[in-house]
């Protein structure tokens, strides 16, 4: 007996040691993020934001974030405050934050910065992005098989790889299950600005698409899309509510599994500096679900797809693929490399329009 | 490559595009025919186009919300007029200043509103009219807003020639002294002029939020405004050309879209360019040859205390 | 009406201006702190934070130093403008175009030195700078095309014109597709002159003693000083109004695009679309509220530089948005504009009968090179619509 209570004891004391250390290891820590747009904009700054506050409900730690920072000789003061205010990482969540938070990482090496979308890193910086292309890919797919028309409108912000990425990759994903798909592209220079952009998707709808997508931040090329009474997809967040009557699918990202890794690895001292590319398989990016409209049999088949993906038996960009000019780009079973995926400024066939 | 059954829908597509801009127009030639130069367009555009989007949002009636459009942006009309009239402030600045004032009062009260959407007005046909050929399908497919619009021009020219207060608004304009001695106030006349010609900016900006979208963002107007402001010049201060012009530009921001849906190669950046330059063409045109019909002869000029 | 009457005083105020402005900023701080309010914001709070972002600290003063070198020779060109009348808003598209013009330099003599490639650059940034703003001159003395109008399109259209060589044959092979240039060599980098102020200090310092002495000591100058308050007198004087509108638009060109160069090399080091941050739109804030006085148009390009500064505290600790400078720019100039009637009028009692009318001359204005025509009276505005003179 008194040996079954000495066992208690010592076990007891082991597990109250064992929850001490783990409370002690629980230090506080201070994140920012540094947004390019409103946070409530639905759109790409507003998903960064649900990672931010995910880690927000996390023990020890604190957040904090400022949003529409304009990138440039701004965000470089904006993200120096926050360095000299003692946070411990720092999220810059657009491409053009990547020379401002580079110059501040060499002058605070102990700070962690994560800089989204770039490629520029440090010892004490790392860069990171989502495969969202995997789910344009798929979004093509459903897209492919609900048009009439075989003609695809794709409102497009700017000019940048991530973006003709995306183009690139709903393309393949339509064409792979109707080759006689062509993607109109209609250029906006925008990221929230719902007149133009809803411009751009009448516009597309006017050439003949039934189906549009967008890679901006506004829900406005879903709303045309809807008065025409065709389909849409939509992009960052479930656009769904905006249209209820034309939205398929949309291609989302869900920045909670990146940030909070990112947080216990730098709580934990496992950080270092990287490239993070995460997609589908680590529940980085994903369809929306999907919608009443988009019957059972193309839900199938996008889903046997999704998980090829995410099993990593299947790559998006595997040849052979030509260009708009019908010059072959990536060879017969051939995967495109990631540094070509980071840079690309050509346009896939079957897509119309011009790349800048 | 612009196929016949493309015309239609560009066509009417400028017409939507076009709205915005001749209630804008329109609103700064009432203010100006009164003797108001008042450049904060732009500024009352947006604050107007967040006014509309708050109360349609709060009250879910879009025509609550096309109401106090006007008003938002009448009370920024209001304010140029205290600057300029009470307190002499000079015209140009003062405008300048509502600009940057309107742009930021929007952008810094509407950032909680970015990303939600409201009702508004949504097109319809209008009946019988809607299905003449060709007429029907560029005119009456819209939605309320712009089958106001089309008569806002006769009620401008209808007002301002064939009504005792019309008459004394371009009174006002022209030369105040002979208002005053007429027995009207000049003044009063200005005070009308900003206010209303705002009300009008205001509901151009409400059809940004309401109806051409049912969306709201900081930078909606993008340059709009201004454009408004080189049309009245355009329009010699006579509704009929502010038609013309404002669906012009409706047109070019209609068309370099459908080209680049087209296919079109030329970079984005110099199609963009065009609602800009054709401005400046524009205005070159109405120069060259508007040595008639010239700006009303007190437009800019306060009128002093004791006048 | 009230038993109040507004005279024009005979000669307008000298210190009033000084006095103005303060009121004017309390007003407008009282108003912005309304409007704080009703977001829910601390204003008190939101006052001290704003302070300490833009002047407390030592790098805030750095900060609020960098960034009002460009907002500075901003200001002089367009406050060279606003005295002669030219109502030059384009000092926004005129900076890119400067932008432009040093980016061309460095990346058709990338190997030069820096010698030879600074003076080039900065040849380029002026030469297309003031390209830029002679085109809406010229359309204005020769078409009487409303100069508000075309430099506000210049504006846009110079913007799409940097967006398109970034886009597109400038952009930099290595950068990942992103709209950029190659980083600029060491060459073309306006260094650190002090710290982590830079030599474009030196520029602004440069640039302000020679304008001052030519506006000062030169009859150039000193017509272009008085040209503004008279057209008609202007014509009998040496210099042919047409000359003095032309030159003051290619002064105002040149300067705005050194602001674009020292940015583009001091502050980004390449060419992207995000070096257009709006400095020449504060610019004309500055040159109205600061007038043509050199010193005044320091102290105020130092004010609004740290108000975006001071800002950026409140965005960070409070939430606030960005607009918040806007609207505070915005209200203060509507404060002083309307605070300036106090210059100019006074507010009489009447006592029993109506008074005898005050004459209402503009006697005052003549010998006020310093202080200049204010009220707008004189129908510049409606020159301004025109785009002629009388």
């Amino acid at each position: 007996m008194r040996k079954l209570f000495g066992v208690l004891a010592l076990v007891a004391l082991v597990a109250m040691l064992g929850i001490g250390t783990v409370h002690a290891a629980e230090k506080q820590m201070k994140v920012g993020f540094v947004y390019v747009s409103p946070i409530g904009d639905a759109g790409y700054s507003f998903a960064h934001d649900l990672g931010r506050q995910a880690i927000a409900k996390m023990d020890g730690i604190e957040t904090s974030y400022v949003e529409s920072v304009p990138e440039g000789a701004d965000a470089e003061r904006v993200i120096m405050n926050m360095a000299r205010k003692n946070f411990d990482i720092i999220f810059t969540t657009s491409y053009g934050y990547m020379d401002p938070t580079l110059k501040v990482a060499q002058k605070f090496p102990n700070i962690t910065f994560m800089h989204c979308s770039g490629y520029k890193t440090a010892p004490n910086m790392s860069a990171y992005f989502g495969r969202i292309y995997q789910a344009r890919y798929l979004a093509g797919m459903v897209a492919g098989k609900m048009t009439k028309s075989n003609i695809l409108g794709y409102a497009a912000a700017f000019p940048i790889p991530e973006v003709i990425r995306g183009i690139n990759a709903f393309t393949l994903g339509a064409r792979s299950v109707n080759p006689n798909v062509k993607v109109h592209v209609v250029w906006t220079k925008t990221w929230y600005d719902p007149a133009t952009e809803k411009e751009a998707a009448k516009s597309l709808l006017d050439v003949g698409a039934d189906v549009i997508t967008q890679h901006q931040d506004s829900p406005a090329a879903q709303e045309a899309a809807q008065e025409r009474g065709v389909y849409s997809i939509g992009y960052n967040s479930d656009m769904s509510a905006f249209a209820p009557k034309s939205h398929l699918t949309s291609a989302v990202w869900n920045w909670v599994p990146f940030y909070t890794t990112v947080v216990e690895k730098v709580r934990k001292g496992e950080w270092k500096s990287d490239h993070y590319w995460w997609g589908i398989s680590e529940g980085v990016v994903d369809l929306s679900p999907y919608s009443e409209l988009v019957p059972q049999d193309v839900r199938a088949l996008v889903d046997a797809r999704k998980a090829e993906i995410k099993e990593g038996k299947y790559k998006v960009f595997t040849g052979p693929i030509k260009d708009q000019s019908g010059k072959e780009r990536i060879a017969a079973g051939n995967v495109a490399p990631d540094d070509m995926l980071l840079g690309m400024t050509w346009f896939v066939e079957g897509v119309v329009g011009s790349n800048e | 490559m612009i196929t016949a059954e493309l015309i239609i829908p560009i066509l009417a597509a400028t017409v939507q595009s076009g709205t915005p801009i001749l209630y804008a127009t329109l609103g700064e030639m009432l203010t100006e025919r009164s003797g108001v130069l008042n450049l904060g367009v732009e500024g009352m555009m947006i604050f107007g186009a967040f006014g509309a989007f708050l109360f349609t949002y709060f009250t879910g009636n879009p025509w609550v919300g096309l109401f106090m459009a006007g008003i938002f942006a009448g009370v920024l009309g209001l304010l140029h007029g205290l600057v300029c009239q009470v307190f002499q402030g000079n015209q140009v600045v003062s405008g300048l200043a509502l600009t940057i004032l309107g742009v930021g009062l929007a952008d810094f009260l509407g950032t909680p509103y970015v990303g939600v959407a409201t009702t508004g007005f949504t097109p319809f046909e209008f009946p019988v009219l809607s299905s003449i050929p060709v007429i029907g399908g560029i005119f009456f497919k819209h939605d309320a807003l712009v089958y106001l619009s089309y008569t806002l021009p006769l009620i401008f020219w209808f007002f301002m020639n064939r009504t005792r207060w019309g008459l004394a608004m371009a009174a006002a304009g022209e030369h105040p002294a002979a208002c005053s001695a007429a027995g009207l106030n000049p003044v009063l006349m200005r005070w009308a002029g900003v206010f209303f010609g705002g009300f009008l900016v205001g509901l151009g900006g409400a059809y940004l939020s309401l109806a051409y979208t049912h969306l709201w963002t900081n930078n909606m107007t993008g340059g709009r405004g201004w454009i408004a402001v080189a049309l009245v010049i355009f329009a010699f201060w006579r509704p009929g050309r502010a038609v013309f012009g404002a669906y012009l530009f409706g047109g070019i921001m209609a068309f370099q879209m459908r080209l680049q849906a087209l296919g079109a190669t030329l970079p984005s950046s110099l199609l963009l360019m065009l609602p800009y330059a054709l401005t400046i063409i524009v205005l070159l045109f109405s120069s060259a040859r508007g040595k008639g019909r010239a700006a009303p002869a007190a437009l800019g000029v306060n009128i002093e205390p004791g006048e | 009406m009230l038993g109040f009457r507004i005279a024009k005083r005979q000669e307008p105020l000298q210190w009033g201006s000084f006095f103005i402005f303060f009121a004017a900023l309390a007003l407008s701080l009282g108003i912005s702190c309304l409007l704080l309010a009703i977001q829910g914001k601390p204003f008190m709070r939101a006052l001290l934070l704003l302070w300490e972002g833009a002047f407390a600290h030592g790098y805030s003063l750095e900060d609020t130093a960098l960034k009002s070198i460009p907002i500075f020779l901003c200001s002089l060109g367009v406050a060279v403008c606003f005295r002669m009348q030219v109502w030059n808003i384009g000092a926004e598209g005129q900076y890119a175009l400067g932008a432009v013009g040093a980016t061309w330099a460095v990346l058709t003599f990338p190997d030069a030195p820096a010698w030879a490639l600074m003076p080039l650059m900065f040849a380029a940034a002026a030469a297309l700078g003031a390209a830029w703003a002679a085109i809406p001159a010229f359309l204005r003395l020769k078409f009487e095309l409303n100069e508000i109008i075309s430099t506000l399109m210049f504006n846009y259209i110079g913007m799409l014109l940097l967006e398109y060589y970034v886009y597109g044959d400038w952009k930099d092979p290595a950068s990942f597709g992103f709209p950029m240039t190659v980083m600029f060599p060491d060459t073309a980098i306006i260094g650190s002159m002090f710290g982590r102020i830079h030599w474009g200090a030196a520029v602004c310092a440069v640039v302000a003693v020679m304008l001052s002495v030519f506006l000062k000591r030169t009859r150039l100058g000193f017509e272009l000083m008085a040209g503004g308050e008279n057209p008609r007198a202007a014509r009998y004087a040496r210099m042919p109004y047409n000359f003095l509108v032309m030159l003051v638009m290619v002064l105002c060109g040149a300067l705005a695009g050194w602001a674009g160069l020292i940015e583009t090399s001091a502050t980004l080091n390449r060419l992207q679309p995000n070096v257009m941050v709006g400095y020449g739109y504060t610019a004309i804030v500055v040159a109205w509220l600061a007038r043509l006085r050199i010193t005044s148009i320091a102290v105020f390009s130092i004010l609004l530089a740290g108000l975006r500064v001071g800002v950026e505290n409140l965005q960070l600790e409070l939430q606030v948005p960005a607009a918040f400078a806007g609207i505070m720019q915005g209200l203060l100039l509507i404060t002083v504009l309307a605070g300036q009637f106090f210059n100019w009028y006074e507010i009489k009692r009447v006592s029993g009968m109506e008074g005898e009318v005050d004459t209402p001359g503009n006697s005052g204005n003549a010998g006020n090179a310093g202080n200049a025509s204010n009220t707008g009276n004189t129908g510049d505005a409606r020159n301004a619509v025109n785009g002629g003179q009388e």
